[in-house]
């Protein structure tokens, strides 16, 4: 909501970019494990994807149009813990709302929330409660759109549409299949109460628009997140490079932004996929997706290069990334050289940009890598089915097998066999997928690992600079007075303690949703 | 803003320390009640939920009730097993007594009605908490002791402010039996073993119905803030049973001398409070004791919107809950805070009370340094100069 963090346009020094990162790890990042934790004994509601994405809009209110409760826990959404929304105006649906209706409480807000705010857009957005009594919410909003001179627009947001574990199941299949493509997966599933908003706002507030040759939206949640603004920066930078204009970021922008993004011709989307097709249908907007084989040297420089492509700038595209790219291979390079001493061993998540790490790793950093340990926790926690799972494994390992990497894959390793795996080795990379393994060369990069997951060439050279100056200074080990260490985990989800109320949660979970989410899409 | 009748049924149900809390809702209001007690304790996870999805919109919830419940006797090294029904299950009318009847269980079960709808966080609280008197057992009394009835596990600092209570209470010969909602399913059952329930800010209902069943007087009491706040405790407790203790005799003010220049700085403060019930009993220790103005005084009771009248006031300092960090941001106040929910601050060390004698020293040095390592109050001198 109407808070806005002002972005640096001046370009940030090498000291400047860790100590940014550190500090936004350190500061923001300090919920990251406790949420992630307890996505493994539940989901957050999908009430709270389209808070989040409410939230990401300058000049944009969302009213929940439910009971006080609803309310008072959705101003933590799970994405940004480190930020709560606080004004968060709900109608408090109370029983006698429940029998007679609560579409008059909802009007009496929409009113109250325009006179104290004065927003540009009013979200409204129904919960469990008031989608089962059905209050025309709709009908709400067009006649009060005609009173009030802001754009009032409804979202499907009832907690009880999520989506189902059947629905990601197939999503992490498509994955799967992508990595031997290289092609996007183009497989739909029911939003998270992000999608929700994001098609709402194309459907009901976007306008026609002349449209502007060379100018593109960048789908860019991440307001508040510094990783985000300082990719967009690298991506703003090099598109004016190609002649590239960025007409807006969606939805990290204001409500007018929002209304003129048709102006666009090229979308530039991630993850909502439905809301580029839609403007495709409705505005004539092209769409590109942005992927994980966008990662990387190469993935980086196919990307710059496809979406110039698709704006007529392909020449352009290839001249400007070649040079930067060219750039970042003689700093690389210098770099590669202290790599090319050590031997390595690397640990990361199992999920949709596993085999792009390893590419990064492999093939651009040319680490001297012996072994690389996929942990499939993740994925389980998210109750993938082992068959998926499986599939997801079988292609990993045949694209590196195309790849022609040199290294052991090892799948779910246990403490004792990553502690076996670092003593054969200089350095152990690790994302944590393990508890910290004392008394070895394992250095922890889960602070700046996702360097590695910028559009640009830079993340790459900032994350080789980190590595190389550690390696050079040496790094202090994991200790074994560490408290941290002293607990005994889970060991199939770390970083679970292991306790059996906690297990039986967890077991209760995977069961529950696995039962309850056959009805799902 | 009010948590609503589930959190509050859900936070007196998760109080009963080895139960499972079953929640019959959607993902969403089992992650909302589960994540703002785990800010408590990381390691102490035992609700679930039923999942309610379309699916069971259209079919109804009974059956994932049901499977829930197998589940969960079967998993569980529990002796019970609390059902909290949300908005959901009660608007589609799931018959939940019929469906625990149906199944056969090794844990006792236990449930209540708690749609969100239905009530305010403080009443959920009560209607979970007369909901377990039929487990309470008649049993001889244990003389000169008493149960402490309005506590919730995800209270800030409650550990520690427990252990203070504990403390005094054994210094003046009392005993505590049991602790509600922060017991044990044996202990809760044992609670009728009480000579007396010292009900503080909520709860009242509770006692209530122990006095009509069981006999046991109770007292209510504010929450024992400050030197005073902890001799009204003392009092009204040794009063009742006859004990005469005069704590004001044992006070130490030694801590306090050690800062009485900045004691002596502060007085007069304006200051903003806000919280559950909680917030009268600080709100007292401020003005009492410490000598600050209550500009604004709010429970949350109701729908009171308290942030106008903050903004409009003198207000130097606000104590209130993690809500309220952007208020006090917006007035370059400092927050002092001490009422649920603290979702950014950890409680960890159960020596460090605000509760009692020693939690007085507590408070007074937490709002001494809040104040004094107030971030904003140097860039504010520079906008002015």
């Amino acid at each position: 909501m109407q808070i806005s963090l002002e972005m640096r346009d001046t370009p940030l020094d090498d000291t400047d970019e860790l100590r940014e990162i550190f500090r936004d790890h350190t500061l923001t990042g300090i919920f990251q494990t406790a949420t992630w934790q307890y996505h493994r004994y539940c989901i957050n509601c999908k009430l709270s994807g389209s808070v989040y994405a409410a939230s990401e809009i300058e000049g944009a209110v969302p009213i929940i149009h439910g009971p006080s409760g609803c309310a008072f826990h959705q101003r933590l959404t799970p994405m940004r813990l480190y930020a709560p929304v606080y004004k968060l105006p709900c109608t408090n649906l109370d029983e006698n709302d429940v029998i007679y209706g609560g579409e008059s409480k909802l009007r009496d807000k929409v009113l109250e929330v325009y006179r104290r705010y004065k927003p540009s857009l009013i979200l409204l957005l129904p919960t469990c409660v008031s989608g089962l009594i059905g209050d025309d919410i709709s009908g709400i909003s067009q006649d009060l759109k005609a009173q009030l001179p802001c754009s009032i627009i409804p979202i499907a947001s009832e907690g009880f549409a999520h989506r189902s574990r059947e629905s990601l199941d197939g999503l992490m299949q498509e994955s799967a299949k992508s990595w031997k493509t290289s092609r996007a997966p183009d497989y739909e599933i029911r939003g998270c109460g992000q999608e929700e908003v994001m098609v709402s706002l194309v459907e009901q507030l976007m306008e026609e628009q002349d449209v502007v040759d060379k100018q593109v939206n960048i789908e860019s949640f991440g307001r508040f997140r510094y990783g985000s603004q300082v990719d967009l920066r690298e991506i703003k930078r090099i598109f004016n490079e190609i002649g590239i204009g960025i007409n807006t970021t969606l939805l990290n922008c204001t409500v007018d932004d929002i209304k003129r993004a048709p102006a666009a011709e090229l979308n530039i989307i991630t993850r909502n996929r439905k809301a580029g097709k839609l403007m495709n249908t409705k505005f004539g907007t092209g769409y590109f997706r942005k992927w994980a084989s966008h990662y990387g040297l190469d993935g980086i420089e196919k990307f710059f290069v496809e979406v110039g492509s698709k704006l007529g700038l392909e020449g352009e595209a290839e001249e400007i990334i070649q040079r930067e790219k060219r750039q970042a291979m003689e700093e690389l390079e210098r770099y590669r050289k202290t790599f090319s001493k050590f031997e390595f061993a690397v640990s990361a998540q199992g999920f949709f940009f596993t085999p792009y790490i390893a590419s990064i790793y492999a093939r651009d950093l040319r680490l001297p890598l012996k072994y690389f340990c996929v942990s499939t926790q993740l994925l389980r926690s998210m109750n993938t089915s082992e068959k998926t799972i499986k599939m997801m494994i079988d292609n990993m390992q045949d694209v590196f097998d195309d790849w022609d990497f040199g290294f052991e894959t090892v799948v779910n390793p246990s403490l004792d066999e990553m502690a076996e795996m670092a003593k054969g080795v200089d350095y152990l990379l690790s994302d944590r997928i393990t508890p910290l393994i004392y008394g070895n060369r394992m250095m922890d990069v889960s602070a700046v690992s996702h360097l590695l997951f910028r559009t640009s060439f830079s993340g790459i050279v900032e994350f080789s600079r980190y590595l190389a100056r550690n390696l050079h200074n040496g790094i202090s080990e994991p200790s074994g007075d560490l408290i941290l260490s002293k607990f005994h985990y889970d060991q199939l989800n770390y970083p679970i303690i292991e306790d059996p109320r906690c297990s039986a949660s967890r077991e209760m979970w995977s069961d529950m949703w696995s039962l309850g989410s056959a009805g799902g899409d | 803003m009010d948590g609503g009748k589930f959190f509050g049924a859900f936070r007196a149900s998760s109080g009963i320390t080895d139960a499972v809390v079953l929640n019959h809702v959607p993902v969403g209001c089992n992650w909302g009640a589960g994540m703002f007690k785990s800010f408590s304790n990381q390691s102490d996870i035992r609700n679930a939920c039923t999942v309610m999805h379309e699916r069971e919109i259209v079919f109804g919830g009974e059956e994932s009730l049901r499977e829930a419940l197998i589940r969960a006797d079967r998993l569980y090294d529990a002796p019970l097993i609390l059902v909290v029904a949300g908005d959901v299950p009660c608007i589609i009318g799931d018959d939940i007594e019929a469906v625990i009847g149906s199944v056969s269980l090794k844990k006792d079960v236990i449930w209540m009605e708690a749609a969100g709808f239905r009530g305010s966080m403080r009443s959920g609280y009560e209607d979970a908490l007369i909901n377990l008197v039929p487990v309470m057992e008649q049993c001889d009394q244990a003389a000169n002791s008493v149960n402490f009835i309005g506590f919730c596990p995800d209270d800030f600092k409650v550990e520690a402010d427990l252990r203070e209570i504990k403390r005094l209470m054994m210094d003046s010969g009392v005993a505590v039996n049991s602790v509600i909602s922060n017991c044990s399913y044996e202990e809760l059952k044992m609670a009728p073993a009480a000579e007396l329930n010292v009900v503080i800010g909520q709860g009242t209902e509770l006692a209530k119905q122990m006095k009509d069943k069981f006999g046991i007087p109770y007292i209510e009491v504010g929450y024992p803030y400050g030197l005073r706040g902890s001799r009204d405790l003392i009092d009204a407790v040794s009063d009742h049973m006859g004990l005469g203790r005069d704590l004001d005799r044992e006070i130490d003010l030694q801590p306090f001398e050690k800062i009485y220049l900045y004691l002596n700085d502060i007085y007069g403060t304006p200051t903003s409070v806000v919280g559950d019930f909680h917030a009268k009993s600080m709100a007292e220790f401020l003005c009492r004791e410490l000598g600050f103005e209550i500009e604004v005084l709010s429970t949350l009771d109701d729908d009171y919107n308290f942030e106008e009248e903050v903004k409009n006031s003198n207000s130097a300092i606000l104590f209130g809950t993690s809500f309220e960090q952007d208020l006090a941001k917006e007035m370059r106040i400092p927050l002092v805070r001490f009422s649920y929910p603290i979702f950014d601050q950890v409680w960890i060390y159960d020596d460090a009370p605000y509760a009692g004698l020693r939690g007085a020293v507590c408070l007074t040095e937490t709002i001494l340094n809040t104040v004094m390592g107030f971030e904003d109050k140097l860039s504010d001198l520079e906008l002015r100069a």
